[in-house]
């Protein structure tokens, strides 16, 4: 099973700002000066050293992963990441129809954007499908399209699933099931499982209780999964100022993640007002957190990034 | 987890024993609010006995140190936090918002100042 990320950011896009990307420069050019580089060959090993958030950036994009899985392709989210995953498709499949199946937690913006801008569906040929436990998912994504909003309608090439609440069903090999999150309005989360492989995207979710009992019917839908994939939009601090607001940090992801057995975790839905180097550091406070509680515990802890893949 | 309390100058003194966790947490949660609810509004949680903290004690914490503040001017104050308790403490960023003693006893006066 390949996983990769094309939409990681919360609530709104927020593309690197031109202050971002020269303070990522002015830093990485004091630390050249600092190693004494002479040469240009010695410049991309020094590179790959630098710090994550000086090398790279986490990406402006909303929520999209793409997971291909017993020759399906599956998409998770169609936030303003989708339109690039689109454009992307077009190239790989050389002029092959593209057969998508586009799985939706909920419909805030953040997760449906790209919908309009998603360019395979301009192509008559191609069979794509969206998925949800939301009976009223077309009309809600005709409305995003209403000409108020949009200059062009819903591209009629989409096809509509109705899920249940908790529903399992199969895309070929690959088994998909639901389970209702909380989120404000609602959210689901999607259990992909092909062969021996398990993955879990859990994201826009508020755990308020955190008692086991109150944990647990999420630990048993996370129970043993390869890869979870978690919002930690807040700080812990920032988690009880916005209570309600519907989303999580990375310490209850990595309780959650060891009390259900879970291999990898990635945190996602970065908060829009976080930079790249908050961002580097609420991993590492994550590392350090796993490191002090459970030393012994095998769990990875990853932070998502635009273009971060990862085969299960 | 075991919770005892001795009341002095109404300050009220929580000693817990035991893990602060997913499987405890409940418990103390409960305690302090019964105790907020009979008026109570200035606690010291002494910690000395306590050898882990994790995401669920550390929101139980924050949560009641908040509506304390918010409704009734009271305050959630600690002592004695073991090292690994302490470093959960500033890696989660509590550090900046509660107020933590070395000793019990400043704890409790810290409310007269
Ligand atoms: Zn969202
Ligand atoms: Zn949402």
């Amino acid at each position: 099973m390949y996983v990769r990320f094309w939409g990681v950011r919360g609530s709104i896009a927020a593309p690197l700002t031109n202050e971002a990307l020269s303070a990522k420069i002015e830093a990485a050019v004091k630390l050249a000066l600092k190693a004494g580089l002479t040469d240009d060959w010695q410049v991309s090993e020094f590179i790959k050293e630098l710090p994550w958030h000086v090398r790279q950036t986490a990406g402006g994009d909303t929520a999209c992963i793409e997971i291909q899985a017993g020759g399906k392709l599956l998409i998770l989210d169609a936030g303003t990441g989708f339109r690039r995953l689109g454009l992307d498709l077009i190239q790989r499949s050389m002029g092959s129809p593209i057969e998508a199946h586009i799985l939706i937690t909920h419909t805030h913006w953040d997760h449906i954007s790209g919908i309009p801008f998603f360019a395979p569906a301009f192509m008559p040929d191609n069979a794509l499908t969206f998925y949800s436990p939301y009976s009223g998912l077309e009309d809600r994504l005709n409305h995003q399209q209403n000409p108020e909003y949009f200059p062009v309608p819903l591209a009629p090439a989409f096809k509509f699933v109705h899920l249940n609440e908790r529903e399992r069903f199969q895309i070929g090999d690959v088994t998909v099931e639901t389970f209702p999150l909380n989120h404000p309005g609602g959210s689901y989360s999607y259990r992909i499982t092909q062969d021996d492989k398990m993955f879990i995207y859990a994201t826009d979710s508020e755990y308020q209780g955190l008692s086991a009992d109150s944990l647990k019917p999420f630990a048993d839908f996370f129970n043993g999964a390869d890869l979870l994939i978690f919002d930690a939009q807040y700080t812990m601090l920032e988690n009880v100022e916005k209570e309600n607001w519907g989303h999580s940090n990375v310490f209850t992801g990595i309780d959650m993640a060891l009390e259900a057995g879970v291999k990898r975790i990635a945190f996602t839905h970065h908060e829009p007002a976080y930079d790249d180097e908050k961002l580097g550091e609420i991993l590492h406070k994550a590392k350090e957190y796993l490191n002090i509680n459970q030393p012994e515990a095998g769990l990875q802890l990853y932070l998502a990034s635009e273009g971060f893949s990862m085969t299960l | 987890m075991k919770i005892t309390e001795s009341v002095k100058d109404n300050v009220s003194q929580v000693y817990i024993k035991g893990r602060f966790d997913a499987h405890t947490c409940e418990t103390v949660d409960a305690y302090i609010r019964e105790k907020m609810e009979k008026g109570r509004h200035q606690f010291v949680l002494n910690m000395e006995k306590v050898p882990f903290i994790d995401s669920a004690g550390l929101r139980v914490v924050l949560v009641i140190a908040r509506d304390l503040r918010g409704e009734y001017q009271g305050d959630l104050r600690f002592a004695i936090l073991q090292p690994a308790v302490n470093k959960v403490f500033e890696i989660s960023g509590l550090n900046n918002v509660l107020r933590i003693f070395d000793d019990a006893e400043t704890a409790a006066q810290s409310f007269s100042e």
